[in-house]
């Protein structure tokens, strides 16, 4: 049994998969509390809960744990993974990578329990105290190293598109991470908080969207089974992401306390992101081309369109509510929210389904344990994020008018919260439904695993 | 066609991308440092630059580890939507702020200049039970705060106040 499983290829990334799904529970678990909360403000107000439970201390640990313990792990599964794949060579370092899943693990249990105590560094998506952060950077760091040494010792020669993302992502988590985590007591005012959200927002954009990308572009050519539309098209879609992107911090302090020159680099390379989002876009259509009616009856490749489709909109309403006018309205509002779990959930948590539901049938040699589970979780969640998004997105424009109207403190910002209450219940409808959805998701994984523990252990008695 | 022999180097991507990536942290976390506007305390700035030893900078740990900055902003903007709440905001206000709390979400209201538009009582019997004062609110209820906690909050938020040089700031700038 030991010797069985120190031999197994891809144990780091099981090990990865298999914890991110944990996380994956119970960051959405937090997410429902908040949603709740909305709606019953004195949900689970009891004993210690009152305490632990409070709003202002959950809400990082519902984004922190989606983030680093669900995504992120989800994504690093998947490097170790495809990286291997697309190199013709074995994963570096094997033992490191197993270490690292582990340790992943007691940073985010870590970060989560610091949050809950109330040791909170303020700055959005790295809220961890800074002893945790020097852990994550240590673990990127080493999480570079197995990869780039994989890919350097690679025995295909071509660097196919998805490699060219992960290089650039494995390049920018680092950097992003050490500065978005400097020790807050050594800079102060709306430099940090520019900071901040140099670091917020890139997390996203240069470490979720640049692997999520790189594997849409590995996935789609195997489900689609088409070729690629256009390697030029993904080449001009890199460059123009790492050229664009690290440029929209600023956008954050739209109308605020920052010199003209600095709103306007912000402003104008998040217009320009259309390009890359564009070019990524049209290469998955091109590549779709005569491939549609697959769609219907392979839910992978549902899970991947559909969250190209929802990172197309997703980039579209970026640049839009950067602009002054309706960042005026906007900002601020449930209307965020909204914006935000479109990429994280729709576009970037869809496509790590659908890597899921290609590679485990591929590491544990057994088919999914039900297609009908698979389409379940795919309309639940589908149908969820719809709810939860338009909810958000409507009731955030009627805020931001009451607030025209003068509904800015007291009495009448509490009415017009009243006033929002149907669009909160909308919300924690279609947050029941995503959280209901992954449970389907989780079932189908596990049975799947244990079918193919069972079919290894009868073949392993009868040789 | 000549391109596609680039892309057997892994040199070209990562130098590529440090480089797009450094140029990017020069323009927009890092010049900000050295722009005039930004590098300059005001009075606001002054009256919130607390004594380590004082009520309000307990108070604004205890804000902190509550998670307040999760719903409230401080952040006047010169539009409509922002136009009862006080003075525009100026880069100069935060200068001493360490960590910056000008926040991105606004589930309860802004509180830039709170300490002007309640009182100390006002502020302790909300935190205590927010929907006695504000019938419909959805702050929880801070019941369970220490007494020195609970009034170290009040003096804190008592503390965010314009200058009276403020005061007279225009509203549109």
């Amino acid at each position: 049994m030991n010797t069985h499983t120190s031999n197994d290829l891809y144990r780091p990334t099981k090990i990865f998969f298999y914890s991110s799904l944990v996380w994956l529970v119970v960051g959405m678990l937090y997410g429902l509390i908040l949603a709740l909360k909305f709606i019953w403000p004195n949900f689970l107000v009891w004993g210690p809960l009152q305490v632990y439970l409070q709003f202002g201390r959950i809400r990082p640990i519902h984004t922190n744990v989606l983030l680093f313990g669900w995504l992120s792990m989800a994504n690093i599964g998947a490097l170790f993974y495809v990286i291997p794949k697309l190199c013709r060579n074995q994963l570096a370092f094997p033992k490191l990578a197993v270490y690292l899943a582990y340790a992943w693990n007691f940073i985010i249990i870590a970060g989560s329990i610091a949050l809950t105590l109330g040791y909170t560094t303020v700055a959005e998506y790295a809220e961890w105290p800074l002893w945790i952060d020097i852990l994550v950077v240590l673990g990127v760091v080493n999480l570079s190293l197995i990869c780039f040494t994989t890919i350097a010792q690679r025995k295909e020669k071509q660097l196919y598109v998805s490699l060219w993302y992960f290089m650039g992502s494995l390049i920018w988590l680092p950097g992003l991470y050490i500065i978005g985590n400097l020790p807050y007591k050594l800079l102060s005012g709306v430099p940090q908080f520019l900071i901040f959200w140099f670091y917020g927002h890139n997390v996203i954009g240069l470490w979720f969207t640049t692997v999520g990308v790189g594997l849409i572009y590995y996935l789609l050519p195997y489900l689609s089974k088409n070729p690629l539309y256009s390697h030029r098209l993904s080449l001009i879609g890199f460059w123009t992401i790492a050229t664009f992107y690290v440029w929209n911090g600023p956008h954050h302090l739209q109308n605020g306390p920052i010199p003209l020159w600095l709103m306007k680099a912000g402003i104008i390379p998040s217009v320009l992101l259309i390009i890359p989002v564009w070019a990524v876009l049209a290469n998955v259509f091109g590549t779709m081309k005569g491939k549609w009616h697959v769609v219907a009856h392979n839910t992978p490749l549902k899970f991947l369109v559909s969250g190209s489709i929802f990172y197309l909109i997703t980039c579209l309403q970026g640049p839009f509510q950067s602009l002054q006018g309706p960042s005026s309205i906007v900002k601020f509002t449930d209307w965020v929210p909204g914006h935000a779990h479109l990429p994280v959930f729709g576009a970037f948590s869809y496509v790590a389904f659908a890597m899921m539901y290609y590679a485990i049938p591929k590491i544990t040699y057994q088919n999914i344990f039900s297609v009908k589970l698979m389409e379940t979780h795919f309309w639940f969640s589908t149908i969820g994020l719809l709810l939860f998004t338009f909810s958000t997105w409507t009731a955030g424009v009627f805020e931001g008018f009451a607030w025209i109207e003068g509904a800015q403190y007291g009495l009448q910002f509490v009415e017009m919260l009243i006033a929002m209450r149907p669009f909160f219940y909308i919300r924690a409808v279609g947050g029941i439904l995503m959280f209901v959805a992954q449970i389907f998701f989780i079932v189908n994984l596990y049975k799947t695993i244990r079918l193919s523990k069972k079919s290894q252990n009868t073949s392993e008695s009868t040789a | 066609m000549g391109s596609f022999a680039n892309e057997r180097s892994m040199l070209t991507y990562v130098v590529g991308a440090s480089v797009l990536f450094i140029i990017g942290v020069f323009g927009t976390a890092y010049l900000p440092f050295y722009d005039d506007q930004m590098q300059v305390p005001n009075e606001n700035a002054e009256l919130r630059n607390y004594a380590l030893d004082s009520a309000e900078y307990q108070g604004r740990e205890v804000y902190i580890r509550e998670g307040c900055h999760v719903c409230h902003t401080m952040f006047v903007r010169p539009v409509l939507a922002d136009s009862a709440l006080g003075p525009i905001s100026q880069p100069a206000d935060y200068y001493y702020e360490a960590p910056a709390m000008l926040g991105s979400k606004r589930t309860g209201a802004d509180l830039m200049w709170v300490g002007n538009r309640w009182n100390a009582d006002w502020h302790r019997e909300h935190l205590k039970n927010p929907q006695k004062i504000l019938p419909g609110s959805i702050m929880p209820r801070y019941d369970y705060l220490s007494d020195e906690d609970l009034e170290a909050l009040v003096a804190y938020l008592m503390s965010l106040k314009p200058s009276p040089q403020t005061e007279g700031r225009p509203v549109n700038n």
